[in-house]
């Protein structure tokens, strides 16, 4: 048995302030004896220590994002929300073709819903290293911001994150499964 | 105990050369240009000197560096139980016991040594001896807390290695990654390279990432998406304070500590990813790279001079080096159309990576100028290749999908050791420091 000892996200924080100074004493322990960051239930807009759960879009992980999904271990399942996703070629950013109408779709349905902003997520299969795939999902997210704002959509109403290869919807070793993976989703926010 | 406590304790902990007759110069030597056999060792049990009667000093002393030897993958452990002599009755120094009692049970080298506890206070006298030559090689006298023994033990297993190969062993160092064996989140831990003192730095419930140790491992970079949306924190482990670095660059994408202490970063902004050098608060210092391209996973090397990492500026990602005073890259790779997560090697001179073959990822190495490429693993998927402080050594994941574990392999031959990971968790993005003592 591996004794582990928790740190627990129980940093003094410069940037986000002091949440967590009296805890310093016990956490050398390994224990959880409340202290600052105790465990959250999973799905509950859960974060750590140093983040107020939101980020500089005001998109917080219970809108419907890909993360919030893992989460609450719905990822996956059927959880599109009022737009639908893209997908792409295997490393690859370009809009295909026949994504130009589900492009459109998402464009007309935020034309009629201008209260509403867009999170646009990019995604890849789990082929390469974590961090190039963090880059590539950046790309395709930016694609598809790029091709929504020439449909009118105001870049102020969109954001964009990478979640690279980390949110899979499924885990197979086959073609099927990582063409689902290489995905942008469109998490709404009002 | 916290990493504080443990980092004051260990710099109480004292060590002092035994001197060695010039005479008794060493005769034997593992040639490490070759994929060397490992050598027979018997580890003997520490004479107690006084207060070590329960032998707990002696049997932790003993466990760690028994486990670091065999890691080494130049030793081969003679089973304690087949040891002929008693410790406790016998002298551990030359004329004090009886060489042939181990020549007797085929061992090259002999460790031997005593310890006297008073209290709080440990003192470790270990020693190497040469049993064809009947010679004493290194000895070795170390002073601290009872706590401090395993590090005494990873310090004695070092010098070992320097004696017998001429070059000091990896094992006074820590060993950060990615593992799930806390629920099903990706978080940080750092331990011992052998294992100890797992350490579990990150707990939010979202996606925490490449974690990277600075030299002595005073501090810890990572990526996390705790605020959902990813960030780069600096973690000062000796004072538990962490640093938010200011995403004023773009989103932030990855990074990685300097060997002297500063922080290669990767921001995307527009869907293009470029590499800037910070100081330790996250100011800019300069730009690294500045084009539409993708440019990730900066490695530094050991003198800080220049820097390797990944960009598809040429249509595919490949590895390619520049200079930390912003001179221009040059590309590395040439053969394969996916080659990522470049690792430079301490001396500078090597750059390990990872390629794409058919069926999997697998690690290479080639030389700093593009040259001598070799494939390192055969089978199954590998990645992620981080380098020991002495260059002799790889730690990498290897595994898919849920399941990965840390491997350790010799960078000269590809020997793979064995796992630096137990559990059925997902272990990835392994990040070697440097040495913790002088």
């Amino acid at each position: 048995m591996i004794r582990v000892h928790h740190g627990r996200d129980g940093w003094v924080t410069r940037a986000g302030g002091w949440g967590c100074v009296a805890a310093m004493g016990v956490l050398v322990m390994g224990l959880a004896l409340g202290g600052c960051s105790s465990k959250k239930p999973a799905g509950a807009g859960a974060n750590g220590l140093n983040g107020n759960g939101m980020n500089e879009n005001g998109m917080n992980g219970t809108n419907g994002s890909s993360l919030s999904g893992m989460q609450n271990g719905t990822l996956g399942q059927n959880q599109q929300g009022p737009l639908s996703d893209i997908h792409f070629g295997y490393n690859d950013s370009a809009i295909q073709a026949q994504d130009s109408e589900v492009l459109k779709a998402n464009a007309a349905w935020l034309t009629n819903h201008p209260q509403s902003r867009v999170q646009i997520e990019g995604h890849c299969d789990d082929r390469g290293s974590e961090e190039y795939n963090i880059a590539l999902g950046a790309r395709r997210a930016q694609a598809a911001k790029d091709y929504l704002a020439t449909l009118g959509i105001g870049a102020d109403r969109m954001s964009t994150i990478s979640y690279g290869k980390e949110l899979p919807l499924c885990s197979d070793e086959t073609d099927d499964c990582w063409a689902q993976n290489r995905r942008d989703h469109f998490a709404v926010s009002q | 105990m916290g990493m504080m406590k443990r980092q004051v304790l260990a710099l109480a902990l004292t060590i002092a050369a035994i001197a060695i007759p010039a005479m008794a110069r060493a005769q034997i030597r593992i040639d490490i240009s070759k994929g060397a056999t490992a050598q027979p060792i018997a580890v003997s049990g520490f004479k107690n000197l006084g207060g070590d009667d329960d032998h707990a000093i002696s049997g932790a002393f003993d466990k760690i560096l028994m486990r670091d030897l065999k890691l080494s993958s130049y030793f081969r452990i003679i089973a304690p139980k087949s040891y002929i002599e008693n410790p406790d009755s016998s002298g551990y120094d030359i004329g004090q016991f009886n060489f042939a009692d181990w020549s007797s049970l085929g061992a090259d080298f002999l460790v031997k040594g005593a310890i006297t506890r008073h209290g709080n206070a440990v003192t470790v006298e270990a020693l190497l001896f040469d049993v064809a030559q009947q010679r004493r090689m290194m000895g070795k006298k170390f002073s601290g807390d009872p706590q401090d023994v395993g590090e005494m033990a990873r310090r004695f297993a070092d010098a070992i290695l320097l004696a017998a190969t001429g070059i000091r062993g990896p094992f006074d160092t820590k060993l950060a990654y990615v593992s799930t064996r806390g629920g099903r989140f990706k978080e940080i831990y750092t331990s011992w390279l052998d294992g100890g003192a797992l350490f579990r730095v990150t707990d939010n419930p979202t996606i925490n990432l490449f974690p990277s140790f600075d030299r002595n491992a005073q501090h810890l970079l990572y990526l996390s998406y705790k605020t959902y949306s990813p960030e780069l924190y600096l973690v000062d482990l000796s004072q538990q304070v962490e640093t938010r670095i200011p995403a004023t660059l773009g989103q932030a994408v990855g990074g990685t500590l300097t060997p002297d202490g500063r922080i290669v970063a990767g921001f995307q902004r527009g869907g293009r990813t470029n590499l800037y050098l910070l100081d330790l608060s996250g100011n800019e210092i300069r730009a690294l790279t500045d084009n539409g391209a993708i440019n990730v996973s900066p490695s530094a090397c050991g003198d800080g001079s220049s820097f390797t990492f990944t960009s598809d500026r040429g249509g595919t990602p490949q590895v390619y080096v520049g200079t930390l005073d912003g001179g221009d890259a040059h590309r590395v790779t040439f053969a394969g159309s996916y080659n990522t997560a470049p690792a430079f090697s301490p001396d500078c001179k090597k750059i390990a990576y990872e390629s794409r073959q058919p069926g999997g990822f697998q690690i290479f190495v080639i030389n700093a100028d593009g040259s001598g490429a070799r494939q390192l693993t055969q089978s199954g998927s590998n990645e992620a290749p981080t380098w020991s402080p002495d260059g002799r050594y790889i730690a990498y994941s290897s595994g898919r999908g849920a399941r990965s574990r840390i491997l350790l392999m010799r960078a000269l031959d590809g020997y793979v050791i064995g796992p630096l990971t137990e559990g059925e968790s997902n272990d990835t993005s392994p990040s070697w420091s440097g040495w913790l003592g002088d």
